[in-house]
């Protein structure tokens, strides 16, 4: 564990001396301050058209950055020596992995916090401040991207031998679970049986770390019918007792199963060569 | 005889269908400066590597202080300071975060970082970071790294590359000051001067097999006889 908080603290101090996580953090902050400008009742009334206008924004920025930036991180480890290095110390594969991830996860989510941060601050200051209740579920989406999207970033890192493939991977990913899958799940749906089509939606919908934030999120803030009659069964179980728990259990059998895999990978290639 | 800190048994490294290393197999022993000498492209780096467990073998074992690598990593890796000859610095952490970094995980007191890094003549330059440093620098950071928990085994993989004359002669002086505390020193070089002034034995190493285990001066002198008559006969 010591090994693992020490990587770790390396990860900040590397993260919040890169000049990428500053434009992230400006890009981010523009953003989030976009959240003043939306008429105040609109806030404070859940889900709405803007609400779901700006949930779209972060949904195309947060995955995109983070994926770049934790697959980076890891493949650069690979290309710069570092791991043959560290290979050589008396640490676990598994102590370096989860200590980069929790590095890189703690200077993610401080960006945003940042930028909500600022956003509350300021609408306070102008006599128009979010609501709260809003505010903190905006912030639980994009630590929940951030932190789903890590874990797939440490599988493309992982599997990336040099800055470029984790580039060019990273790109390919956020593009097909981002901009393609809506068009890539209509066409899939229509090829199967119609008994299928349910039980392939929620199987899907579990495999993507964005659908699954966005729909949680969505039915959270009241807007759970803009999905549709097929998302029936996801709504009631969101909003009954155990939605939260079950979503998040979800969430951590998604990022353990990336980790693990990661984990493998790197033992094996520490082993075998 | 002492027991060896360091064997290596008819190791051989098969990557992408070609054989790096074959059968090769070499012991070092406690205080002594051996020097693992060849041309490029010889194999030396990639049996530095499998000494250091940075790279699996694919047949043959590495043992030191009677840890295998395979069975015992972290007591294995506890007696082994490595110093890799392609290691970039990215990023922008100063020679001494960088340092810190390493101690940290070695469990090194925050005191030896300062005390290593004026060893290798870095003092000034500790707030510097490490990625704008000169080849030279670079190499000395990695020696600081190498000899910060004092193990008892160091291997250095062309630790003299990029070094000007005077601390090639500096670092001379630092291995001789570490075998004289007990440390065994193994290290990889296409510079004969430097094996000769430096190392006890010699293993000649050409084309991923070991050739000759010897004196430094008979194996130098046998590796080297080819190249001297070469160019004896072009003058």
């Amino acid at each position: 564990m010591r090994s693992a908080a020490h990587v770790a603290a390396r990860e900040l101090r590397l993260g919040f001396r890169n000049p990428w996580a500053y434009s992230f953090m400006a890009l981010f902050c523009l953003f989030s301050l976009s959240l003043l400008l939306m008429p105040a009742d609109r806030l404070q009334e859940g889900y709405s058209a803007a609400a779901g206008s700006l949930l779209n924004l972060m949904l195309y920025l947060l995955p995109l950055m983070t994926l770049l930036i934790g697959s980076f991180s890891l493949a650069s480890e690979k290309e710069e020596g570092s791991w043959d290095l560290l290979a050589t110390y008396p640490m676990g594969t598994f102590a370096f992995l989860a200590g980069k991830m929790a590095g890189l996860a703690a200077v993610l989510i401080t960006v945003v916090a940042f930028g909500f941060g600022l956003t509350g601050v300021l609408g306070a200051l102008a006599g128009k401040a979010p609501d709260a209740g809003v505010l903190g579920m905006f912030f639980a989406f994009a630590a929940g991207l951030i932190l789903l999207f890590l874990a797939a970033a440490a599988v493309i890192g992982t599997l990336a031998e040099s800055r470029w493939q984790a580039l060019t991977v990273s790109v390919a990913v956020w593009f097909f679970l981002i901009i393609a899958w809506p068009t890539l799940l209509i066409a899939g749906l229509g090829l199967l049986p119609h008994p299928w089509i349910k039980p392939a939606l929620a199987a899907l919908t579990a495999v993507n770390p964005a659908e699954l934030v966005r729909l949680f999120v969505v039915v959270k803030l009241g807007g759970g019918s803009v999905f549709g009659p097929e998302y029936y069964a996801w709504m009631n179980w969101i909003r009954g007792a155990g939605g939260t728990a079950g979503f998040l259990a979800v969430c951590l059998v998604w990022i353990a199963a990336a980790l693990m895999f990661s984990h493998v990978m790197w033992e094996r290639r520490r082993t075998h060569g | 005889m002492a027991e060896p800190i360091l064997t290596v048994d008819r190791v051989t490294k098969i990557a992408g269908g070609r054989t790096l290393v074959r059968e090769a197999s070499f012991a070092a022993f406690p205080g002594e400066v051996v020097a693992l000498v060849g041309p490029n492209g010889a194999g030396k780096s990639t049996l530095i590597r499998m000494a250091v467990g940075a790279m699996p073998p694919t047949r043959g074992t590495v043992a030191v202080d009677g840890y295998e690598w395979r069975k015992h990593r972290k007591e294995f890796a506890r007696r082994i300071g490595y110093m890799p000859d392609d290691y970039r610095f990215g990023g922008r952490l100063s020679a001494r975060e960088t340092l810190a970094f390493w101690a940290n995980l070695r469990g090194v007191p925050r005191e030896r970082v300062d005390e290593a890094l004026s060893e290798v003549g870095l003092a000034e330059a500790a707030r510097t970071p490490a990625a704008a440093f000169s080849k030279g620098m670079r190499q000395r950071l990695l020696f600081a790294q190498a000899m910060l928990a004092r193990p008892p085994l160091l291997v250095l993989d062309e630790p003299t590359n990029g070094l000007d004359p005077l601390w090639q002669a500096e670092f001379v002086r630092l291995v001789r000051g570490l075998t004289r505390e007990g440390h065994t020193v193994v290290f990889s070089t296409h510079q004969p001067e430097v094996a000769e002034a430096l190392a006890d034995r010699v293993v000649l190493v050409n084309r991923g097999e070991v050739r000759e285990e010897a004196s430094a001066a008979e194996a130098l002198r046998a590796f080297f006889r080819p190249l001297a008559e070469g160019l004896k006969a072009m003058s």
